[in-house]
């Protein structure tokens, strides 16, 4: 394999005639690092009246969370140009859905010289494995697609016959490959949350689900408090504009968060910096806080009316049924169980942050009626941190901010910023695919029958837990939902839309699981460090060469996407792959493509509802025509809807109009708040429960941790209290720092990370506090070792004074490139430093790891824009 | 009197997301190392002990980003350091180089602003135009049109000026707005020091 050196090139040898128009894109998209040969297109006139091309809609799908709107211009079917969101006049009450730095890239991203091109195998597979060790230092062979596919299809074969379906390890593949994968059998898959860390259990069963008030609601809010959220770098686009409407209507803000990053410069003066993991200590330093001095007649903090009527477990009075009243949540506040009062000082110890300080931002927020506590599933992404989202409930509670009117607790801005019942609905995701929507979904035997290739994200027997997947492979063993250790043996690993050994935690273990397996093969559009340990990779292509692909916006907006150009080279679909395995394998084809993917987004836009004036009715967003059918010659019935089929296929979008004081405004929990017999949470007590026993049991029946029902602090395995070899005595240990892991604006998790645009824009480096820095004699643009208890990393630093002293910042997502003789890695993969214990509830930790940092003496690290593209195949150019 | 084009900034609602960068860069297929629009994250403070709260640091810190492109100055220092008369100012007030005449000798990089990119492929100096090609389309400039913030806006300065009640062109870390005289109006960030002229003058 070859890591390129920016290529510099423009096409050399088109293959065949008909790639001519392929070199042309793919120079012109400066994939060949931007080895442009003629003037700059300004020269040209382009737009409307002027170029002869096209604008298409263009699906932008990497998984952020948030959505723009793209649109490709399209000369001779060569994407020249992308285009923003113009379809509307921008307004503040009918945005237009522009889109990020991310999605501007696309076309420098799809169309780069290291897109896969070829069916390719390594050079030492053989059936069953052969020199296994060799997986990601091997040289690649191209092969044709009948051979990847016999190979494949023989593979599966095989395994399942000799070992069974359970030994096909097939996890977060998306239910397009799932299709067939679920038919031939079903494969062993994972469960557990990535992204929202352990709200994903708090919001199943603590009555608080994750929804939002309506943005007009929002704006209008005094106080937001902003606890570890970075809309700018994550979920980029509307959020970020929707706290400026906020903060331009006169909103303050305040930060809670290591590190001022740039949402916080554009919106808060106020910084209250607070150590990684240690949020949950603050937040009972605050709730502490409003226990003591809280007087409902001469100095009211606490919502009394609402923890009476709408909570159970906060105090003796308002006990669930059957428990112990001592179980309650004042008294753990007071420390009446363990002689430990959780207030400010106790607080402060862990968490950083001043006791007076803390004592003052309980103050704000319960003194301050209309005020949104806003946070991220970033902060409960740290091991043990069970509890932590009950805690944010609580104090949400408390303060009399759920519920009302300009006031809720707001998880998530991507969601978080816009709630309310979707007004325009459609395909409801914004990143994945849930295929033939119509059809009987494929379900996965070995997963419990859920969806083949849907989310599972609670433990589910059968599954093994994302941090236990690659101990799976190679232990033979997996932890079943009851706590059993379960004997499992993983022959093969299929890798189709994710980026599983980047991706979770522990990569350097997952490089050993795949040397392990008899048969790897990954599905992907680009070297992605699957493909890189892989035995057999097959190119696919990408959402704008497929029959389109219709999904929300945010709650106003659903965009339809249409095919922008031909697949790339010899790239096929994930579905055109399944139903040739289907062929092979003597699975019924048409369960795996019941029908074309064209007839599938057909009615998908058929089924497409949008919200009357009276916010109650929906009707059909489209109408169609006969005329229309034998326009599109897809099968369906003629109907009526508010906009022409056709005119939403050429914008690509449709907003719902909005204004102040329409009938679409909401407020979430406010029909709970007014009357909780009648609108009841789902929680079990139908209540919003500070006492949890479904929450814990769930979490205790696995084994890995023991949590009370109630929000008490659990330290986490690897948080700050683990910086310290001695934490009674505070004696600084081996890793005596904290890394905070964010998501940074160069990709979206592993997506356009290699885009060389991006790499050129946005450098992905060690950031760290100059008292730090200084103390190790490092200085800002050093290369730096940076070592936890699981790996090691190499990265470029700066040293800035926008994080906090004792945290180091690092972005996640990054492509790890591992040096093999010294087990370094060299393209700073976050999950190399991240371990794969198993804690509590079992959802992603990424925010609990502590590491040493030292100046680096052998070369410095080489740029990450001169190592972005891998172009696996030996003398390959266009 | 004629027109002056130019940007305005309003540095307050800016967050260094970029946007503007890659369309821009997505648009003119620059290549790497060459971008007509730049973003500078300007990053001021440092931590000191809490005399109210002894043992702890607090932070004394303040950032912000500005998005900046040519700035199609009313003294254009690009144009009068160009031996062969290659940069031309228009009628409308743009500043453009005519890479025909250009013969990449890179004099006009004193610009104050690094507008002028030497284009390695080419052999010639490219800059941002304005968007000149837009023009009469309907079509906004690509950064104006694809800024998630609307942060950005090109027109008359006039105008603009007018619109957003500002004469605002010099801000920490730019140039002494008096050495070019910038066409560029800017609504500073909240904690953004004004240059020294701005606050003379």
């Amino acid at each position: 394999m070859r890591v390129e050196d920016r290529p510099r090139e423009g096409a050399a040898r088109p293959f065949k005639a008909s790639l001519d128009a392929w070199s042309r894109a793919v120079k012109l998209a400066g994939g060949v690092g931007f080895g442009l040969k003629q003037l700059p297109r300004s020269d040209k006139l382009l737009g409307p009246g002027g170029g002869r091309g096209k604008w298409i809609a263009a699906d932008c799908w990497p998984d952020c969370g948030s959505k723009g709107y793209n649109k490709a211009y399209v000369e001779d079917g060569v994407v020249v140009r992308m285009g923003t969101d113009d379809n509307i006049e921008d307004s503040w009450n009918r945005p237009q859905l522009r889109a990020c730095a991310r999605g501007q890239s696309l076309r420098l991203w799809l169309l780069g010289a290291d897109r896969l091109k070829y069916p390719m195998k390594r050079k030492n597979w053989e059936p069953g494995g052969g020199q296994k060790e060799l997986r990601g230092k091997d040289e690649w062979v191209r092969i044709s697609w009948d051979e990847a596919l016999d190979i494949l299809a023989g593979e599966l074969k095989r395994v399942k016959e000799t070992y069974g379906n359970r030994a096909i390890l097939a996890n977060f593949v998306g239910t397009i490959t799932a299709r067939f994968l679920g038919a031939y059998g079903g494969f062993t898959e994972q469960w557990g949350g990535h992204s929202l860390g352990t709200w994903m259990n708090a919001i199943f069963f603590t009555g608080y689900e994750m929804q939002w008030s309506d943005r007009f609601d929002m704006v209008e809010t005094k106080l937001f408090l902003l606890w570890g959220t970075n809309p700018v770098w994550s979920q980029a686009g509307l959020p970020a504009y929707t706290y400026w409407e906020a903060k331009k209507r006169g909103a303050r803000f305040i930060a809670i968060d290591p590190f001022y990053n740039p949402t916080y410069e554009m919106l808060t003066d106020e910084w209250i910096p607070i150590r990684p993991g240690t949020d949950h200590t603050m937040l009972l330093g605050m709730m502490h806080t409003l226990v003591v001095e809280d007087d409902p007649s001469t100095n009211p903090l606490i919502d009394w009316d609402f923890m009476h009527r709408c909570t159970v477990g906060f105090d003796r009075d308002h006990m669930p049924e059957g428990v112990d009243s001592s179980e309650n949540f004042v008294d753990y506040l007071l420390g009446k169980d363990d002689g430990q009062p959780k207030d400010a000082e106790w607080a402060s110890e862990i968490c950083g942050v001043p006791p007076e300080r803390i004592r003052w931002l309980a103050r704000e927020l319960a003194k301050e009626r209309d005020a949104v506590l806003c946070t991220s599933g970033g902060v409960a992404r740290v091991d043990n941190a069970d509890s932590l989202p009950q805690a944010f409930i609580t104090l949400a509670a408390m303060t009399g901010h759920i519920g009302r009117a300009h006031s809720q607790l707001a998880l998530a801005h991507h969601f978080g910023t816009n709630g309310g019942p979707q007004l325009v609905q459609g395909q409801n995701s914004r990143s994945y695919s849930n295929s033939h929507l119509r059809a009987p979904p494929v379900l996965n035997p070995l997963a419990s029958n859920t969806m083949a290739g849907g989310l599972v994200v609670l433990p589910t027997p059968g599954c093994i837990n994302i941090y236990e997947i690659n101990s799976a492979v190679l232990n033979e063993q997996y932890t079943e939902v009851d706590g059993a250790k379960t004997p499992i043996d993983l022959r093969m690993i299929y890798h189709a839309h994710g980026s599983r050994v980047n991706q979770i935690p522990n990569t350097l273990e997952a490089i050993k699981a795949h040397r392990k397996v008899e048969f790897v093969v990954t599905q992907n559009m680009f070297m992605n460090a699957d493909a890189i340990y892989s035995d057999l990779v097959l190119p696919v292509t990408s959402r704008w060469e497929r029959e389109g692909n219709v999904c929300i916006g945010y709650r106003e907006q659903l965009l339809w996407h249409s095919k922008v150009m031909e697949p790339y080279f010899e790239c096929k679909d994930d579905l055109w792959i399944g139903v040739q395995l289907a062929k092979r394998l003597g699975v019924d084809p048409t369960i795996v493509e019941p029908w074309s993917w064209g007839q599938e987004i057909f009615n998908q836009v058929a089924d497409a509802r949008v919200m009357q004036d009276d916010g109650k009715t929906l009707e059909p967003l489209v109408t169609i025509t006969e005329e229309d059918l034998a326009h599109f010659g897809f099968e369906g019935e003629p109907q009526v809807g508010r906009i022409p089929i056709r005119e939403f296929q050429e914008k690509g979008i449709y907003h719902i109009p909005r204004e102040p004081g329409d009938n679409h405004s909401f407020v979430y929990l406010e029909a709970f708040r007014n009357d909780p017999e009648r609108h009841p949470t789902h929680s079990q007590s139908g209540k919003l429960e500070i006492h949890c026993q479904a929450l814990a049991d769930v979490v205790n029946n696995l084994g890995w941790a023991k949590i009370r029902p109630i929000p008490s602090y659990n330290p986490p395995l690897e948080g700050y209290e683990a910086t310290f070899s001695d934490w009674p005595a505070r004696i600084k240990g081996e890793y005596p720092l904290q890394i905070y892991n964010v998501h940074m604006p160069r990709n979206a998790h592993t997506f356009f990370d290699n885009a060389t645009v991006m790499r050129e824009l946005f450098p992905h480096e060690f950031i760290m506090n100059p008292a730090d820095a200084e103390a190790r004699g490092i200085a800002n643009g050093d290369t730096v070792l940076v070592r936890s208890p699981w790996g090691k990393i190499l990265r470029t630093t700066w040293v800035t004074p926008l994080v906090m002293p004792g945290v180091c910042v690092l972005g996640q997502g990054a492509r790890v490139d591992l040096d093999e003789e010294t087990g370094i890695d060299h393209g700073g993969c976050a999950n190399v430093l991240k371990g794969g214990t198993l804690t509590g509830g079992g959802h992603s930790g990424f925010n609990s790891v502590i590491a040493q940092v030292e100046k680096w003496t052998g070369a410095p690290l080489r740029p990450d824009l001169d190592r972005g593209a891998i172009i696996p195949l030996p003398g390959e150019r266009m | 009197m004629s027109t002056q084009l130019g940007f305005y900034l309003d540095a307050a609602a800016c967050n260094g997301c970029s946007v503007c960068l890659v369309a821009c860069k997505d648009k003119y297929d620059n290549p790497v190392g060459v971008n007509f629009r730049k973003v500078i994250h300007q990053t001021m403070g440092h931590w000191e002990e809490d005399s109210a709260q002894p043992g702890f640091l607090v932070p004394q810190i303040s950032a912000y980003t500005l998005s900046i492109a040519c700035n199609h100055c009313a003294d254009p220092v690009c144009l009068e350091a160009c031996p062969v008369a290659a940069i031309q100012k228009q009628e409308d007030g743009l500043v453009l180089i005519d890479k025909n005449i250009c013969v990449g000798c890179r004099l006009c990089q004193c610009c104050p602003y690094d507008a002028p990119q030497f284009n390695e492929e080419l052999g010639v100096m490219t800059m941002c135009d304005g968007c000149v090609d837009l023009q009469g389309t309907g079509e906004e400039q690509a950064c104006v049109a694809a800024c998630p913030q609307r942060a950005l806006e090109f027109g008359d300065v006039e105008e603009l000026a007018h619109k957003h009640a500002t004469r605002v062109a010099g801000v920490e870390p730019l140039p002494d707005p008096a050495i070019t005289r910038p066409s560029l109006l800017i609504t500073p960030h909240r904690n953004s020091p004004l240059s020294r002229s701005e606050i003379d003058g």
